[in-house]
């Protein structure tokens, strides 16, 4: 569920007392109507909450740990574990740690930031027992080839990530970080965790890993190859 | 009056598809498809009451224009499984109808629909033959099984391509394409169900004219969203589905 619109008026009051609603839509940039809309709805979307706590200068997890379903958002304790990190690393930045450390290319740039174009998939393969999903569609009532549907589309409903989190047991930010709601930062975790994760891994990890991202890469582009085929032939046939 | 909207809208929907796509037919874009619609527009044509008595009376005035709309009806029929079994990747269907089965139901057809014409008596024109029909019992007799001849053939090339239409409906591919497949499997489902109409008790005859109609709107409308579909990709390319390329 999204946040209820009457949590959310009362946090917004709490945050900003004193500024209207047309000023806070103008420094979030979001637009009045969308906001209004939600509102009338009555569930405010995450990602407004995200928005507007970023233009006050605060960091979103706190204003999300407020919301019922998002308790123990703040938990420090149980920090990403380092499949989490390695998981938001993008592919080409694996490929770049196979060069260099192969004695290729340069040494190792900086990691784009997460989330990458397939981290919501390889967040959750990451935390995956191989029952993850059975227990999260569970919990949720999601259906698995909804579940499943979300990741092929690199997208996963804030409330789902919180729910996959909880069945794996890992910490409760991390899906939100790979499906890019909320920084690594906001998260809690540590600047260079991502780095430090990946150079704590063995050559051979790292070559495996980053060939079986290469392998799901290449599954992906020929997919969308072939489909682009049989589109072609239709726009060519009948269209 | 349903009857009548229904097919002077559809002849208005087709004419309109088709002078649509004059332009592109002159660039040499997708020939078939326009003249498929050529096909269809005589047909609808050639059912209407008012139409079909100017054209039968200059045929001779015996209803030889309604075998010409059966043969019409036939090569429509036939040209368009063509183009949807090459565009929906349906080579086995393709060869299905091209091969020895799909012919003979083609040869089949024609020839009963021929033969079971000269044995009527068909002086006087009518569209559907509907004063031909009541003429006499062996005449009313005679005028169903040409009718059901007459539909079996789009009913089975239809059927044939129905398999590929659901594939596409189920695949991943472009919204407005897998729109479109619905459609005409829509049609297909209703040219189909065509040939149960002597099942359909006497007094809600209208149900062929609606069945009848449906079945070539749903099509048409399949037509026409894929070549909006194909116009839309060209302004704006398409993204990338699965957003996964890095």
């Amino acid at each position: 569920m999204p946040l209820p619109a009457k949590a959310f008026q009362h946090w917004l009051h709490s945050v900003a007392p004193a500024t209207s609603t047309a000023d806070i839509c103008r420094i979030a940039g979001i637009k009045r109507t969308t906001l209004a809309q939600q509102l009338v709805r009555g569930k405010v979307a995450e990602a407004t909450l995200v928005s507007i706590s970023r233009a006050l200068g605060l960091n979103p997890v706190d204003g999300l740990a407020g919301f019922e379903s998002y308790a123990g958002l703040r938990d420090t304790s149980r920090p990403p574990t380092q499949a989490e990190l390695v998981s938001q690393i993008a592919t080409t930045d694996l490929l770049r740690a196979v060069i260099a450390r192969t004695g290729g290319g340069e040494a190792t740039a900086t990691l784009s930031p997460a989330p990458h174009a397939t981290s919501v998939r390889n967040w959750v393969d990451a935390i995956d027992d191989g029952d993850v999903r059975h227990r999260v569609s569970a919990a949720t009532g999601i259906a698995r080839q909804n579940f499943s549907a979300q990741l092929t589309a690199n997208r996963l409903a804030p409330e789902l990530a919180v729910a996959t989190s909880r069945a794996a047991g890992v910490g409760l930010a991390g899906g939100l970080v790979a499906t890019g709601l909320i920084t690594e930062a906001e998260a809690g975790w540590a600047p260079g965790a991502r780095q430090a994760a990946l150079e704590a891994l063995s050559d051979g990890e790292l070559a495996t890993l980053a060939g079986d991202r290469l392998q799901a890469l290449g599954k992906t582009l020929r997919r969308q190859e072939q489909e682009q085929a049989q589109t072609e032939k239709i726009w060519e046939n009948l269209g | 009056m349903i009857v009548t909207v229904l097919q002077w809208g559809t002849l208005a929907v087709c004419a309109l598809v088709a002078l649509a796509r004059i332009p592109s037919a002159r660039r040499g874009e997708n020939r078939p498809v326009f003249y498929i619609l050529l096909l269809l527009m005589v047909a609808i044509l050639l059912s209407i009451e008012e139409p079909y008595q100017v054209i039968d009376r200059f045929l001779g005035g015996i209803n030889l224009a309604n075998v010409v709309l059966r043969f019409v009806v036939f090569a429509a029929v036939f040209f368009l499984g063509l183009q949807i079994a090459k565009g929906f990747g349906a080579e086995d269907a393709r060869r299905f109808l091209t091969g020895k089965v799909g012919i003979g139901v083609a040869v089949l057809s024609s020839a009963v629909v021929i033969g079971l014409f000269l044995m009527m008596d068909t002086a006087g024109s009518s569209a559907g033959l509907v004063d031909v029909a009541a003429k006499s019992a062996r005449n009313r007799a005679l005028v169903e099984y040409y009718g059901a001849a007459g539909r079996l053939y789009p009913a089975f090339v239809l059927l044939a391509l129905l398999p590929a239409m659901v594939r596409t409906v189920r695949s991943r591919l472009p919204l407005i394409i897998r729109g479109s497949a619905v459609s005409m499997a829509v049609g297909s489902a209703a040219t189909a169900l065509s040939l149960g109409f002597p099942l359909i008790p006497p007094g809600f005859g209208c149900w062929r004219f609606v069945i009848n109609y449906t079945g070539i709107l749903c099509l048409v409308l399949g037509l026409v969203l894929i070549w909006a579909g194909r116009l839309a990709a060209r302004r704006l390319p398409r993204p990338p589905a699965g957003g996964a390329v890095p």
